[in-house]
């Protein structure tokens, strides 16, 4: 690395190229701030996918400057794709090589100024769409595709198998709220700035597109909600529901590209319908029933036809520094997995009784949003044999409590169903994210409500958790819904 | 590039002066001794080397005897707190009294000390970057084992109430430390006026060369050493002498004491018509105390522009100016200079700052070439800055 600048900085720095700020600009944005003391902004303008027009200003160092004044030059003129695509790499090139020695982070700074003003444009574009909701469009063809990208090691995959199944792939990270790494800081490591280096070290382009609002409105209030209301949220659920493939399928319209792609291990079958993947223990169809079928006709997932060693063993050989990852478990904007202190920040604490199913009070408890169906831990009355939480009364505040076998249930009854496939194929249900399918026969709706009546009883079958219908082969959902209300 | 090339930057180093160089040429050609030699070789060197000693004390008014050689102003700073600390240790003294503007050399062995279980008070500085002597009095403790205040401050260029506090210091019977090293050849040090115990100063900021500086020890001030070895240097700082380069700071101490009054006259009237043109433009401010501040030294915050980019810019127009900052630059971001921050300032205006700094050779029509280049640099930099307002 050198220890002084080269020329080309200087040059730049003398003679900076597009400073300013556009008068109408399709997108505006900024990084840094004054812990870094630096600062970039970029105004953009564009129109028909191209970028018509760019202004820079920096406050800044040497570099900062000129790595500004390079991008502008780089990006100026050139189709969105193709602009998003450019890397630290082509700067740095553009810049006659390496700078000295901590002065690497202004390319990332200007680079992320630039990508903010992308953010900007396409959230102006999407006004409120994204907030209440985005069906798709789909009015384009081709091999095309917008794969979702989070930074971790399935989502670098399947941009890069799709990439090498001969795809035009666009990546997107998505924001979904501000308990993310970093995010309060440009030069710290950062969800959104390592899932863009994953990308273009692929030659791929990245945007970033910010979903807050509507994770706030449509995963988040739930998740609160939910506890409010007695019932055990899944938000992994509600943001397949409602989020992701929405916004992917929002990117995909305004690109002109057809398909939508996500890391999940999943697959499409015909129908089209959601099936099981090859990695059996990774199976997230549990999770992904709510996607809507006219979105599934367009997704893909190109996992399902992996193992997850298979997975890793691709990213490892193609040098993708995304391969060590930890597998994430958590609740995402939970980081700590710490969600009834989550809750509990959210919710004022309502305290009432613990009882048995006679009625009998067997203690008091701090509060119902504590407490689910199944749980066994925290209850805070003493037993003989272990106690589970069987039923959250809300209205008269009172959590009750059973053996495990007053757990079991013979039916469950599942409201807001999203199918796939015809009633009649439904063969078994699971209610568990790791649990098996119990063989049902499923019922005729009452009130908008299915009944399934289990052929074995199921335990801790939590209002509020998903309820997803399997084929007669075991491979495809029929349909996935919300537990309702405990059967008997 | 432009070719003629203009150095303002003399906080950070000086030109050698010819004559200096002339004065150590002979220590590096030919036959060489070693100071410790009994032979004829050996025997010129020391004597050299003593001839240089008288120089250096007359420049700040002490005995030759009270003069040791170091490899630098850092090295003489050093010695005086740790020396300070090790002879302390018998005592039970742990407390360590130091101003919150001090140079690193200062600044870094007091926080070593403090690492290792001494405790600091750090005096604060006013908006103008002044120790107030009060304050400092207030600090003093019947365990302090030494008290530091730089003569003048190498950013800003605030020039503190030394005399003031060595008295107190000799009252209350604290040794005092002073780092002289801005100040040594651009302002009259007289140790009798001001009773310093330790005195630091540096070659290379007085037309000297680099690698060479001095620690005034008062008599019977004692210090342990911190580098030890073949005894050099009455104990104090083992090695052998830096022959030439001891002759180079004595010749220049000498040429500093005989033009010491020319050279303030001089850069004085540079520095007046620095800050002149300079605060003129808006948004273009000046650090630290207006009246109580070196002879050469002009310390701008500029709105909305950043030290880098403005240092840079300069330096590609020709003219060599500081970003008077300590702005380590990293994969974590600028560190704001700590000095400026103990004035009040905050994170964007401490890097928002320029250092220029006039030596003896530095002429009006040079200053009158910088001002245009300063008001085009920050015009440029301004229409560039997201955040200028001006």
């Amino acid at each position: 690395m050198p220890e002084t600048y080269r020329p080309e900085v200087i040059d730049h720095l003398v003679r900076p190229r597009n400073v300013g700020d556009l008068a109408e600009p399709s997108g505006v944005g900024e990084s840094g701030d004054a812990a870094c003391g630096d600062i970039a902004r970029f105004s953009v303008g564009i129109e028909d996918n191209t970028l018509r027009d760019v202004r820079y200003k920096v406050y800044g160092c040497a570099a900062c400057i000129a790595a500004g004044s390079a991008l502008s030059e780089l990006v100026r003129g050139k189709n969105l794709l193709d602009a998003a695509r450019v890397s630290k790499e082509d700067i740095r090139d553009a810049l006659g090589g390496s700078l000295p020695a901590g002065k690497e982070h202004a390319l990332t700074l200007v680079l992320d100024a630039l990508h903010k003003a992308f953010e900007d444009h396409w959230n102006r574009a999407a006004g409120d769409m994204l907030v209440e909701g985005y069906g798709g469009a789909d009015t384009n063809s081709g091999k095309t595709v917008v794969a979702a990208m989070s930074g971790g090691v399935d989502s670098a995959v399947t941009a890069l198998l799709l990439k090498e199944a001969g795809y035009d792939v666009a990546t997107v990270t998505f924001r979904l709220h501000d308990g993310e790494r970093g995010s309060r800081s440009c030069c710290s490591p950062d969800t959104v700035l390592f899932a863009r280096d994953t990308a273009h070290r692929m030659g791929l382009p990245h945007f970033t597109l910010n979903l807050k609002d509507l994770f706030q409105k449509r995963v988040m209030r739930d998740f609160v909600g939910s506890y409010e209301k007695g019932r055990t949220p899944n938000p992994c659920v509600a943001c397949n529901a409602h989020v992701k493939f929405h916004a992917a399928a929002f990117l995909a319209d305004g690109l002109g590209f057809h398909h939508v792609a996500t890391g999940h291990y999943a697959r499409v079958a015909e129908g089209p319908a959601l099936a099981r993947p090859k990695d059996a223990t990774k199976d997230q169809t549990y999770v992904l029933w709510p996607i809507p079928q006219k979105l599934l006709a367009r997704t893909i997932f190109p996992l399902g036809d992996y193992e997850k060693t298979e997975v890793r063993r691709i990213a490892e050989e193609c040098g993708l520094a995304v391969a060590y990852t930890p597998e994430s478990q958590d609740i995402c904007f939970i980081p700590d997995g710490n969600y009834r202190k989550f809750v509990r920040k959210k919710v004022a604490a309502e305290p009432g009784e613990v009882v048995d199913a006679t009625g009998k009070v067997l203690g008091n408890h701090a509060g119902v949003v504590d407490f689910t169906v199944g749980q066994r831990r925290g209850i805070g009355v003493s037993a003989p044999a272990p106690l589970y939480v069987t039923e959250v009364r809300l209205r008269s505040k009172q959590v009750v409590v059973g053996r495990r076998k007053d757990l079991e249930v013979r039916e469950v009854r599942v409201r807001d169903l999203n199918w796939f496939l015809a009633p009649e194929e439904a063969r078994s249900v699971q209610v568990r994210y790791n649990g098996s399918p119990v063989p049902c026969e499923i019922e005729e709706p009452e009130d908008g409500e299915w009944v399934a009546r289990l052929a074995e009883p199921a335990m801790g079958v939590a209002p509020g958790q998903s309820a997803v219908f399997y084929s007669e082969d075991g491979e495809r959902v029929v349909a996935g819904g919300v537990v309702a209300r405990r059967g008997s | 590039m432009t070719e003629h090339r203009v150095y303002l930057d003399h906080a950070a180093t000086t030109p050698l002066d010819e004559r200096v160089l002339a004065a150590m040429l002979p220590h590096l050609e030919g036959r060489r001794g070693n100071p410790s030699s009994l032979h004829a070789s050996g025997a010129a060197a020391r004597e050299a080397i003593e001839e240089a000693r008288e120089s250096v004390a007359s420049l700040v008014g002490a005995s030759p005897e009270e003069i040791f050689f170091t490899a630098g102003g850092n090295e003489a700073d050093n010695l005086a707190l740790l020396g300070m600390a090790r002879a302390a240790e018998s005592s039970g003294k742990r407390h360590l009294v130091v101003s919150a503007v001090e140079h690193a050399a200062v600044r870094e062995a007091a926080h070593h000390l403090e690492g290792s279980g001494w405790e600091v008070s750090w005096i604060g500085v006013d908006a103008d970057g002044l120790v107030d002597p009060e304050d400092f009095a207030a600090a003093l403790r019947s365990d302090t084992a030494l008290a530091a205040v730089m003569w003048a401050n190498n950013e800003v260029g605030t020039v503190q109430p030394v005399e003031e506090l060595a008295v107190v210091c000799a009252e209350r019977g604290v040794p005092f430390h002073t780092d002289a090293v801005q100040a040594a050849g651009r302002v009259s040090i007289d140790v009798e006026r001001v009773p310093a115990s330790t005195l630091a100063l540096s070659g290379h900021k007085l037309y000297g060369p680099q690698g060479v500086g001095a620690l005034y020890v008062r008599e019977g001030v004692s210090l342990g050493p911190v580098v030890f070895g073949g005894g050099q240097e009455k104990g104090l700082r083992s090695g052998t002498e830096n022959v030439a380069g001891i002759v180079g700071l004595g010749t220049a101490a000498r040429l500093a004491c005989e033009e010491l009054e020319e050279r303030v006259r001089h850069e004085t009237g540079l520095r007046d018509r620095l800050i002149a043109g300079t605060v003129a433009l808006p948004g273009v401010s000046l650090n630290g105390h207006p009246e109580k501040r070196l002879s050469n030294s002009v310390h701008l915050s500029v709105e909305g522009v950043e030290a880098e980019s403005m240092v840079l810019f300069l330096d590609a127009l020709g003219y060599e100016v500081g970003s008077g900052s300590a702005c380590a630059s990293s994969s974590a971001g600028h560190k704001a200079s700590p000095v400026l921050l103990a004035m009040g300032q905050d994170d964007y205006e401490a890097f928002s700052v320029v250092r220029i700094t006039t030596g003896k050779d530095n002429t009006v029509g040079e200053i009158k070439g910088f001002l245009d280049a300063f008001s085009t640099a920050v015009t440029q930099l301004r229409e560039l800055s997201p955040l200028s307002t001006t």
